[in-house]
């Protein structure tokens, strides 16, 4: 059963939590493919130890970018669920399960972990930075149906048929794998659900985008829903 | 124009572009051999000759433009997807050695 899940873990300079992360992934008896996104450091060497399948970029493609290689690995290595996990350590490994349940109890594509929804505790975070979510969830809901208070999570379960759709073609820019992910997915007839979750504060590293960054990323991302100018996956077959 | 041959012949342009760039080098002279026309069109929209050019070179210089992003979003998607692939196969490479 644990082989058919996958849990990739993109990662960019986060030696200082990789090994953690992984060894926590492993300890819940999943496997732990880390995609270290061309990283300067030695995140790659930290997540081999820790017991890692290491996937080595050999250019910087982003978070969306290392998602899809990790993807690819997936669905090639046989798995039909992958469970996306940041590696700075805001994300409570021993929380995959109930995500794994969500997905298969409710017959779900992809369940998202929600730091808004009800039972769920987010992190100290900006005034500013809730608001862009509260209006990215908005914009999610006005125009693909799908409530997910949280559009901006990493934390995330994906079993096939979205798994294959995913590694097909996967957006690669800020935001891109997280809100235009779900925006597509809602749009295409794939179901998604949110639990609520308690994420922890970020245990080091850096921020891998800066203020202005997230500014452009929110302009690029609110543009899509109105123009239509996103990545495409094939339509969900009804089952 | 001599410009562009060299470039071409240090490898630093491929042949379809320096055939491109050449063609602007081409309708530029063509231009100017042809002035006295540009001058009569110019009349019947009542701009000066320069103006005419100058419209005609930024709508040339505004296409090419939008052809090489064009160009460069292709090469970043190919790009992308060669670096997972080389990234999954050297994966699969290492794996294959150690169990050896």
């Amino acid at each position: 059963m644990t082989n058919d899940v996958v849990v990739v873990v993109p990662a960019f300079d986060e030696e200082a939590c990789i090994g953690e992360v992984v060894t926590a992934v492993r300890a819940c008896g999943y496997r732990c493919v880390v995609v270290d996104d061309a990283s300067a450091d030695r995140t790659a060497q930290f997540a081999e130890q820790a017991g890692a399948v290491v996937i080595r970029l050999p250019i910087n493609l982003g978070v969306g970018g290392a998602l899809r290689a990790g993807f690819r690995f997936a669905v090639g290595t046989g798995a039909h669920t992958a469970v996306q996990v940041d590696a700075d350590g805001q994300h409570p490994i021993e929380q995959i399960g109930a995500l794994l349940r969500h997905l298969e109890d409710g017959g779900f594509d992809m369940v998202v972990g929600s730091r808004f929804a009800p039972g769920g505790a987010p992190p100290p975070q900006s005034t500013l930075r809730r608001a862009a979510i509260g209006v990215l969830s908005t914009t999610l809901r006005r125009r693909s149906g799908l409530r997910i208070s949280d559009p901006t999570s990493g934390f995330r379960a994906i079993r096939d048929p979205l798994l294959s759709a995913f590694a097909g073609n996967f957006p690669h820019h800020y935001l891109g794998d997280t809100f235009e992910a779900l925006l597509v997915a809602g749009r295409r007839g794939y179901r998604v659900a949110e639990v609520p979750v308690v994420m922890h504060a970020r245990q080091g590293g850096q921020p891998s985008a800066g203020l202005p960054a997230s500014v452009r990323a929110m302009l690029r991302a609110l543009t899509v829903p109105f123009t239509g100018c996103s990545f495409d996956i094939p339509p969900r077959m009804q089952s | 124009m001599l410009v562009i041959l060299g470039l071409t012949r240090r490898r630093l342009l491929t042949t379809r572009y320096t055939l491109g760039w050449l063609g602007v080098g081409a309708l530029v002279a063509l231009a100017a051999v042809t002035m006295p026309f540009v001058g009569r069109i110019g009349k019947l929209a009542d701009i000066t000759p320069t103006a005419v050019l100058l419209i005609i070179s930024s709508l040339l210089l505004l296409a090419i433009s939008i052809q090489l992003s064009i160009s460069v979003s292709l090469l970043q998607e190919r790009l992308r997807t060669t670096a997972e692939a080389h990234a999954l196969l050297a994966r699969r490479v290492s794996d294959l050695e150690r169990h050896r």
